[in-house]
C-alpha cells in the first residue's frame, strides 16, 4: 500500500519518536485520531508531538476546542507509564497558560488526576502534582480543589512524599487554604506541619511555614497556629532568608489574637524581630515590622520596644512604600499611652 | 494417419504393425510458454484436450483443400510475390467488368478518365502498399535490448570553474549564517525569556502576595484592636454603671438611716413617757399596796358597808314594822290624813337607798322625827358617813383607775 515514507531510510535529523505532524490546522485533528487508536507505540508518538505542540497558546486553545480533555483524561488510567507521564506533561504545560487553566477547570480534569496520586511511577505523581500547584493559583482552580476534596488527601500525602513532591503539595496548599481552612484543620494539618518545620530540607521549612501563614488568615487558624509559636520564633533565626520571611509571616499573623501574642512574648521573640527589621535588604522586613506592631500593643511589648524606636526609624527611609507605612504605624502605637 | 488396426484382430502371429508414431491424444497446451528458468515441473496429472476445440484440427470440408507442395519450405519473398500474382488477378477481373459498363467513345474522342472532385487524386495501378510483419523468433526469448549509446554528435567541449570564481563563499554564507544563527538564537531567546517571564511572574506575585498579607494582618490586628476597645469600652461602661448604682443606693441608704434616726430619737423618749403613763414602771411597794392592800380594804369597807346597811335595813325593817304597828294602830282609830304620810314613806324607803337619800333625809326627819331621832341621827350620820366613805370611795376608785 502506498505510504507516505518514499524510501525505507528514515531522513537525518528527525525525531523517530514523535509522530510526523500534520501541516497547519489539521495537525492536532490527527494527532486526536492518533491518540485514540489501540496501537502503542502510534498512542506514544502522538503524545510525544503533541507534548512539543503544546507550548503555543494558541495550539492550547485549539485543542481544548477539538475536545482533547475527554481523550487524554482517558489516557490518565492507561496501563502504560510512558503514556501516562506523557499525559500528565502535557496537562502541565497546559496548565502554564491562562486559556489552559480554565479549560482545565471546565472539563474537570482535577478530580480524574486525584486518581493518579498513587501512582507508581514518580514522575506522574510529580507532574500531578504541578499541575495542581499551577491550578491552585487561580482563584477558581483553587476552590475546584476545595471542592474535590483534596486536602485530606494531599495531608496525607505530605507525610510519605519524595522531598519535590512535598515542595509542590505545600504550594498547592498554601494556596487552597487562602480560600478556606477549615478541611485542613480537621484533618490535623498542624501536627504535620509542626514535623515539616523543622525538616532538614530550607524549602520544605520555609514553604511549611507559608502554609501556616495561610492558615493563619483565618480566625479559627489563629487559635490553632498560636500552639506552633515557639517553633516559628525558632525559626526566626535561620539561616536562610526564605525560611525567615516565611516564619515571620506566620508570627504575623498568629499574633493577631491576644493569646498569640502573650506565647509570642514568651518565646522571647522581639530580639530576632529586631534584628530582621535592621537589616537592609532583609526580605522579612515587612512583615517583621508588622509583628512587632502587634507586640507593641501590649504592655510588656511596648515597655521593651520603647527603647528600640530608633530602628524603626531608620526603616522610614526605606524606597518600599509599604515598609515605610508600616513603620510610621509601629512608632505610632509604640508611643501611645493609654 | 493411418489408421489403427483394431486390436484383438488380424494374426496375432503376424509382425504387429508399428507406426512412425504411435498414435495418442494429444494433451492440453498451455496458453503461454512457461517462463524460462522455471525448474522442471513434477508430473502433473495429464490433461487431455478437446478435440473439438484443438486448433491443430483441420476444420472444413477437405475437398478444395490447399494440397500442400512438395516443398513447403518456401521463402518469403516468393510468397509474398504469389500473393501480390493473386491479387492481381483478382483487381484485373474487377477492372474489366467496370470498363464494359460505360458506352463506347464517339469517333475521334476518347474516354479519359478525368477525376472531377476538388481534390486531384493519384491514382495508379498499384497501390504502393507497405507490409511488415514481425515475429519472434518461435523458439527464442527476446534478447536483452543493447543499452542504446547514441552516436557521438557535436562537439566536445570542456569547461571548468575554478575555486572563488563563481562566488566567494565567506561572503555569500553570511547572510544565510546570519539567517540560521538568528533563528537559533531567536527560539533559544524566545524559551529564556518564556522562563525569565514565568520566573518574573512568580517574583511579582510573592511580592504582591507579601504585600498583601501585610495589609492583611494590618487589617486584623486593627480589627483586633477595635474589638478590644470596644470590649473594654463595655465593660467600662458597666462598671460605670455600677459604680453610679452602687451611689445611688449608698444615698438611699444614707438617707433612709438619716431619717430613721431622726425618726427614732423621738421614739425613746416617747416610747418611755408612753410607758410611764401606762403605769409600766412603777413602784413596786405602792403597786403592792395598790393591788393587795386595797382590795382588801375595800372587801372591808364593804363589809363594814355592808353591815352598815344590814343595820340600816335591819333598822329600816324595824322602823317599818313599827311603822305599820302604828298605822295599824293608827288605821284603828280615826283615819286622818296621816295616811297618805306613812304610806309615802314605806314608798320612798323602798326606793333604793342611796338614791333616797336626802328624801329620806328629809323625810325622815320630818316623819319620824319624833319617835327615832337618834337612831334617825344615827342613820343620819351614818348615812353622812357612808356617803362619805363612799365619796371617797369613789374618789380613790377613781385615783385607781386614772392610775
Amino acid at each position: 500500500m502506498a505510504s507516505t515514507r518514499i524510501s525505507a531510510q528514515l531522513p537525518p535529523d528527525i525525531d523517530p519518536t514523535k509522530a510526523p505532524i500534520a501541516f497547519g490546522r489539521r495537525a492536532l485533528p490527527k494527532l486526536n485520531e492518533e491518540i485514540q487508536s489501540p496501537e502503542l507505540l502510534t498512542q506514544q508518538r502522538a503524545l510525544m508531538a503533541l507534548c512539543d505542540l503544546v507550548h503555543d497558546p494558541e495550539k492550547v486553545y485549539q485543542a481544548i476546542q477539538i475536545g482533547f480533555m475527554e481523550n487524554l483524561k482517558n489516557l490518565l488510567l492507561h496501563h502504560d507509564s510512558t503514556v501516562r507521564q506523557k499525559t500528565t506533561e502535557i496537562f502541565c504545560i497546559m496548565a502554564m497558560h491562562n486559556v489552559g487553566r480554565q479549560g482545565l477547570i471546565q472539563k474537570g480534569v482535577i478530580p480524574a488526576l486525584a486518581e493518579l496520586m498513587d501512582d507508581p511511577v514518580d514522575i506522574c505523581r510529580k507532574n500531578a502534582h504541578q499541575v495542581f500547584e499551577m491550578m491552585a493559583k487561580l482563584h477558581e482552580g483553587a476552590a475546584d480543589i476545595l471542592h474535590a476534596g483534596l486536602i485530606p488527601l494531599l495531608m496525607f500525602k505530605l507525610k510519605s512524599e519524595l522531598n519535590e513532591i512535598q515542595e509542590l503539595i505545600l504550594d498547592t496548599l498554601s494556596n487552597c487554604l487562602r480560600v478556606e481552612a477549615s478541611e485542613a484543620l480537621s484533618s490535623g494539618a498542624i501536627t504535620i506541619l509542626k514535623e515539616k518545620l523543622t525538616h532538614s530540607s530550607v524549602t520544605i521549612r520555609s514553604k511549611a511555614a507559608q502554609v501556616l501563614l495561610e492558615i493563619g488568615t483565618h480566625p479559627e487558624g489563629k487559635i490553632v497556629v498560636g500552639e506552633v509559636i515557639p517553633v516559628l520564633v525558632s525559626l526566626l533565626e535561620d539561616t536562610d532568608p526564605e525560611v525567615q520571611a516565611s516564619a515571620t509571616g506566620a508570627l504575623m499573623f498568629a499574633t493577631i489574637k491576644p493569646q498569640g501574642r502573650f506565647s509570642a512574648l514568651g518565646a522571647e521573640a522581639i530580639p530576632p524581630l529586631l534584628k530582621l527589621v535592621a537589616g537592609e535588604t532583609s526580605k522579612a522586613r515587612l512583615s517583621a515590622i508588622k509583628t512587632l506592631t502587634m507586640l507593641a500593643e501590649l504592655p510588656e511589648g511596648r515597655r521593651k520596644l520603647l527603647d528600640h524606636t530608633d530602628t524603626f526609624q531608620q526603616c522610614l527611609n526605606d524606597p518600599c512604600e509599604a515598609v515605610r507605612r508600616a513603620a510610621e504605624i509601629a512608632i505610632r502605637v509604640i508611643k501611645w499611652k493609654p | 494417419m493411418l489408421p489403427a488396426p483394431r486390436r484383438g484382430a488380424a494374426a496375432p502371429a503376424a509382425v504387429p504393425y508399428c507406426y512412425c508414431s504411435p498414435p495418442r491424444a494429444l494433451p492440453a497446451r498451455t496458453k503461454y510458454r512457461p517462463p524460462p528458468e522455471a525448474a522442471p515441473q513434477e508430473k502433473e496429472p495429464v490433461r487431455y484436450a478437446n478435440l473439438m476445440y484443438d486448433p491443430r484440427v483441420v476444420r472444413g470440408n477437405t475437398y478444395a483443400l490447399q494440397v500442400i507442395p512438395a516443398c513447403t519450405h518456401l521463402d518469403l519473398f516468393e510468397i509474398q510475390r504469389q500473393r501480390e500474382a493473386r491479387r492481381k488477378a483478382l483487381a484485373r477481373k474487377r477492372a474489366k467488368e467496370q470498363l464494359q459498363l460505360t458506352p463506347e467513345p464517339v469517333e475521334g474522342r476518347e474516354h479519359v478518365h478525368v477525376q472531377t472532385e476538388l481534390y486531384l487524386e493519384e491514382i495508379s495501378d498499384r497501390t504502393i502498399e507497405v507490409d511488415t510483419e514481425c515475429q519472434t523468433d518461435a523458439f527464442l526469448d527476446r534478447p536483452p535490448t543493447p543499452f542504446f549509446i547514441p552516436a557521438k554528435t557535436g562537439r566536445d567541449v570542456a569547461t571548468q570553474i575554478e575555486e572563488g570564481e563563481l562566488f566567494d563563499f565567506d561572503i555569500e554564507v553570511e547572510p544565510i549564517l546570519e539567517v540560521l544563527v538568528g533563528k537559533t538564537m531567536e527560539q533559544a531567546l524566545l524559551e529564556v525569556m518564556e522562563e525569565e517571564e514565568l520566573a518574573q511572574l512568580w517574583a511579582h506575585q510573592r511580592a504582591y502576595a507579601e504585600l498583601r498579607n501585610a495589609e492583611l494582618a494590618e487589617v486584623q490586628r486593627l480589627e483586633e484592636q477595635d474589638r478590644r476597645y470596644r470590649e473594654e469600652k463595655e465593660r467600662r461602661k458597666l462598671q460605670h454603671m455600677q459604680m453610679l448604682q452602687k451611689q445611688k443606693e449608698t444615698t438611699e441608704k444614707i438617707a433612709a438611716w438619716a431619717f430613721a434616726k431622726r425618726y427614732l430619737t423621738d421614739l425613746i423618749p416617747s416610747v418611755f413617757s408612753n410607758l410611764r403613763e401606762s403605769g409600766f414602771f412603777y413602784d413596786p411597794i405602792e403597786r403592792d399596796i395598790e393591788t393587795e392592800f386595797l382590795p382588801w380594804l375595800m372587801t372591808e369597807v364593804e363589809e363594814t358597808l355592808e353591815k352598815k346597811v344590814l343595820g340600816r335595813m335591819m333598822l329600816d325593817s324595824l322602823i317599818r314594822t313599827v311603822v305599820e304597828k302604828r298605822l295599824d294602830a293608827f288605821s284603828q282609830e280615826p283615819q286622818s290624813g296621816q295616811t297618805e304620810a306613812p304610806a309615802e314613806e314605806p314608798g320612798p324607803i323602798d326606793a333604793a337607798p342611796q338614791e333616797a337619800d336626802e328624801i329620806e333625809a328629809a323625810d325622815l326627819p320630818v316623819t319620824a322625827s319624833e319617835e327615832s331621832n337618834q337612831p334617825v341621827a344615827e342613820e343620819q350620820l351614818s348615812r353622812r358617813i357612808s356617803f362619805q366613805l363612799e365619796e371617797s370611795d369613789q374618789a380613790e376608785t377613781e385615783e385607781l383607775e386614772t392610775e
